[in-house]
This record gives C-alpha cells, sequence and structure tokens, in this order.
C-alpha cells in the first residue's frame, strides 16, 4: 500500500490497484487533469464557485450557477452519505466479471454534490442514508477512483 | 390550433433480423405504416428519425427511400423520448405549412447486430467517473432510482412485479409479442438477479425492429378519410444525461412536467385517459412515470399497480401491446407506444384486448437513463 497518510492527516489511503485492476481507466484531460492528479494523493477534490458558491462534479470548464469560467478546486473531507445503491449481479464492464456481486452507490458528499462510486462492502451491509468515506484504488500511473467504505 | 393527425401506424418485423441493419428496419416500417395510411413515398414531406445509428439519421433514411426534397428533417436525438419529441415539431411545421406527411421512424438491430459504437461516451467528462465503478448501465442505473422510491415511500419488489406481471397478461393476447407465457409476482421475484432491486423480469426485452407513425395535416386526413387521431398534447424536458447521479431527484422524472403540460394543451386531466402507454424499459419506469404523470399521488405507484390497475380489465390499462417487458425494445421504445396508443383509438383490436370505446391515449416515451420525458395525448376527434 502506498498512501500519503502520514503526510497529511485528513488524506485518505491510496492503495495500489495498477497490477489486478482489470476495469476502465479514468483519462485525465481538461477540467478532470487537476482532478485525477489529487486522487494520487489521496485527496478527492471537487469544484466550488468563488462568484456564487455553487459546488460540483462531475468536473466542468464552466460554473453551472453562474457561468463562471474554470471555477476553483477545493478538498472535499471525503465523507458522505448513501442516497441510494444497487448491487450489480451482471457485470457492466469488461474486468469487473470476477467481482460480483458489488455495491454501487450513489454518495452525497458533504459538500454537496454527489458522486458515483464502487463501495467497498458486503452487499447486505449497506443501506440508504449509512455514512461513507472514501478511500483510493490507484488503477494507472495517472489516477486512483474515489472508493466508498462504511465510515 | 392545427393538430397533426395519426394516419398510419406500423412495425417492421421484430424480434431477430440478423439479415437486416437499422436502415432496413426503418424503411420497411416505413412503407408499411404509409401503406396502412393509403399514401406512398411520393407522398413524404419529411422524415423524423430517432435512435438510428448513424450520426446524419435523417437524411441517411431520406436518400435510402429516394425521398424528392423532402421539406422536415429532423433527428433530435433524445433517446427513448425522440419520437414524442417530434410530434410537437411535426406540429409547429405543419401549423405553417412546411409539410402535409411526415414519417416518423425508427430501426435498430439491438439484438443481433454489432455492439454500439460507444465513442461518444467515451469522449464524455463524466465517463472517467461513472465507468470505473461498473455499474451495469442502465438497469444499475434504473435500479438505484428504484431503491431510493422503495426508501422513501415504502415501495416494494412485489408491486414493482405486478407491473410486470400484468403487462405480460396483455402481451399474451399479442401474437407479436415476444413473450407471452403469462407469470406470477413470485415468478418475477425468482428470475435471475440482475441489479438489485430489479429481477430479470423487471427488465425490458433486447430486440432488433423498427415502427413507423405517419402523422398528416388536418387538410391531408380529411382527403384521406381516416379515423381523425388527433396529435391533441406534446410536451417535452430533461433532467440530466448521462450519469443518474446528475438526477436532482431520482423518484420524480421530468414526467411530472410534461404530463401536466400536454394535458393542458390536450384539455384534459388525467381522469380523461382511457389507455396509457407509457414506456416500460423497466418496471420502475413506468411506476414512477404513472405517478408524475398524475395518475395516482407522489409515493402511491406502488399501491396503485396492486390488484391489476394496469392489466386487462383494469382501471387504467396499459402498455396493451405488452410493452417493453414483454413485447419488444429494440432499444428507443418510443416509437412503440405511439403505435399501440393509435391503434387502441382506432380501435382496431377485438375482444379483451381492445379498450372498449377509447377515446383519449397518453404515449409517454422515457430516454436516457430516466433523463428525457416526452409526453403526448392523442384523442380521437370523430369520437
Amino acid at each position: 500500500m502506498t498512501g500519503d497518510a502520514d503526510e497529511s492527516a485528513s488524506s485518505a489511503t491510496v492503495e495500489d490497484r495498477r497490477e489486478e485492476w482489470k476495469g476502465p481507466v479514468p483519462v485525465p484531460s481538461g477540467a478532470n487533469t487537476e482532478f485525477w492528479a489529487a486522487t494520487l494523493e489521496g485527496e478527492l477534490l471537487y469544484q466550488h464557485c468563488e462568484e456564487c458558491g455553487t459546488a460540483q462534479l462531475y468536473p466542468r470548464a464552466v460554473c453551472t450557477g453562474c457561468g463562471a469560467v474554470d471555477p476553483p478546486f477545493e478538498r472535499s473531507e471525503g465523507v458522505g452519505s448513501v442516497y441510494t445503491y444497487t448491487v450489480c449481479h451482471v457485470p457492466g464492464e469488461p474486468g469487473f466479471g470476477d467481482r460480483t456481486p458489488y455495491v454501487v452507490a450513489a454518495v452525497d458528499l458533504a459538500e454537496g454534490p454527489r458522486l458515483l462510486a464502487l463501495v467497498d462492502c458486503a452487499p447486505d451491509a449497506i443501506e440508504v442514508g449509512d455514512s461513507l468515506e472514501v478511500r483510493f484504488w490507484q488503477v494507472s500511473d495517472e489516477a486512483a477512483v474515489p472508493v466508498f467504505v462504511p465510515a | 390550433m392545427a393538430e397533426p393527425i395519426v394516419a398510419g401506424v406500423a412495425e417492421s418485423d421484430l424480434g431477430e433480423t440478423p439479415d437486416r441493419n437499422w436502415l432496413d428496419n426503418a424503411g420497411i416500417a416505413t412503407v408499411r405504416a404509409l401503406e396502412d395510411a393509403d399514401l406512398t413515398l411520393e407522398d413524404v414531406d419529411g422524415v423524423a428519425v430517432g435512435g438510428g445509428d448513424d450520426y446524419m439519421p435523417a437524411l441517411v433514411l431520406a436518400e435510402y427511400l429516394d425521398l424528392e426534397e423532402p421539406s422536415l428533417l429532423e433527428g433530435t436525438e433524445i433517446g427513448g423520448s425522440s419520437f414524442e419529441n417530434f410530434c410537437g415539431h411535426v406540429g409547429d411545421a405543419m401549423a405553417r405549412g412546411r409539410a402535409d406527411v411526415v414519417v416518423i421512424a425508427y430501426g435498430s438491430t439491438s439484438k443481433t447486430g454489432p455492439g454500439r459504437d460507444r465513442s461518444l461516451e467515451v469522449t464524455h467528462p463524466v465517463d472517467g467517473f461513472v465507468r470505473p465503478t461498473g455499474l451495469f448501465r442502465p438497469p444499475g442505473a434504473y435500479a438505484m432510482a428504484a431503491r431510493r422510491h422503495m426508501h422513501e415511500y415504502g415501495t416494494t419488489e412485489e408491486q414493482l412485479a405486478e407491473i410486470a406481471v400484468a403487462t405480460r397478461e396483455w402481451a399474451s393476447m399479442n401474437p407479436k409479442a415476444a413473450q407471452r407465457e403469462p407469470i406470477t409476482v413470485e415468478d418475477v421475484l425468482e428470475s435471475r438477479q440482475i441489479a438489485e432491486p430489479f429481477n430479470l423480469l423487471d427488465c425490458c426485452l433486447v430486440s432488433d425492429g423498427g415502427g413507423a407513425v405517419v402523422l398528416v395535416s388536418e387538410e391531408k386526413a380529411r382527403e384521406l378519410g381516416v379515423p381523425e387521431i388527433a396529435v391533441a398534447g406534446v410536451a417535452s424536458t430533461s433532467t440530466h444525461r448521462q450519469d443518474i447521479s446528475e438526477m436532482p431527484d431520482m423518484t420524480t422524472t421530468g414526467a411530472a412536467v410534461t404530463g401536466p403540460k400536454a394535458f393542458d394543451e390536450a384539455g384534459i386531466s388525467p381522469d380523461d385517459v382511457d389507455v396509457a402507454q407509457l414506456y416500460d424499459s423497466f418496471s420502475y419506469t413506468a411506476l414512477v412515470t404513472l405517478e408524475d404523470l398524475g395518475f395516482c399521488e407522489k409515493g402511491e405507484g406502488g399501491e396503485f399497480v396492486e390488484g391489476g390497475t394496469t392489466a386487462p380489465g383494469g382501471e387504467l390499462p396499459m402498455n396493451t401491446q405488452g410493452g417493453g417487458l414483454s413485447y419488444c425494445h429494440p432499444g428507443h421504445f418510443g416509437v412503440f407506444v405511439l403505435i399501440e396508443a393509435a391503434r387502441q383509438l382506432r380501435g382496431d383490436y377485438t375482444g379483451d384486448r381492445q379498450v372498449d370505446g377509447a377515446e383519449v391515449a397518453v404515449a409517454h416515451g422515457t430516454g436516457g437513463v430516466l433523463s428525457s420525458s416526452s409526453t403526448v395525448v392523442l384523442r380521437r376527434e370523430d369520437a
């Protein structure tokens, strides 16, 4: 396990899964570049507009609240709650065949944005409203995907 | 107000069409629908094509059919609700005298054709966030919405299953339906798990096939002497596109907006609707649409569908051809809800298959992952 938990108390652990990961790999580009770079450091970013206060994910070149260009990133605390979830019995991507059944949730971050993410837990260990916190699985040299665990 | 009239409807062959491509199926459905309207290709002023596996679907169908100087070319792609959306655009064009005969068409080879080109999705910025979750789309995305509905309103898997059971009952009377054997709530609950809370029988079929609807101006309709099935109200909207997590409230769809608008335009209320054709990509899709269109209160969809409300002989006959769950689902089901709505209003059927005295029908299209909603009210004017 790599990770910078020692360097910063509030960064989440980053587990190196590059060798075993068979799923799709995010390709940083444009407004996403800063987001994915931060994941390698165990940081979950979201955009927080200075002009109007809108908080948003996925990263975009415009603020959906006021139209400001390139709203800046802020660091999320990485905690949230389950808005809803499903248990996938059929893999939705090549490379996920060995993983079924697995949990995917829509996670409401404390800062507002809602994020779709894998939840690393047993299918019967999750309910709507549960508290979660983020971890990261590094899946390439460029990106670590956010994965949540019960808080 | 000039209202387009549905003069003809038809499907291509459904199920498996390995020797056809999407365009063949759209073309075959088109000529059959024209024949149904007693029209020919020469009469066609324009085409509106949704879901075709081409980035200029209207142009390619116009060329395929060798249309001469078509004046209306429509290809606005909003998924399964594209065809209902077209009804509004075609009506506007007809009101301005720009067309008298327009074909709304769809074709696909979802079942036997090559996998869909996913390149557009790969370049979407949200993709890097969604695809690494492995979410099985679309079922998993709809399943998440259903789960939230269950959480907020106490909706049960049994209630979702009731929709599949009632829909199958209708399918049992349709020779064109792919699945006609009656099923029970237990059958649905015991079918293979796909994405919780959905089992296999909560999910639509995957089919090849196409469909077409011929819309004509009121003047043309009088000339043809066809039954006057009028597009009396239309409305469309969207709430999000690619990622279900961007849907503001997964228990309320765009139908809550488009239903009241379309009903208002038609001068009706949900109580006036004799037969409902509601896009059923999944059992939940139909359930939430029933609520959002106002057939019952928000959150009471589960209770509403209990006991065969939407089955033959029920209070609100729904998806009377067997729906996407049992009849066919070639990817964009929206054209088929229009076709069946028109047939019920024309009184094409006999026995239990025909909804007695049907004068007002609602056809609802859903696109994306509960992303777009289009509602069409059809009314038999000579009733």
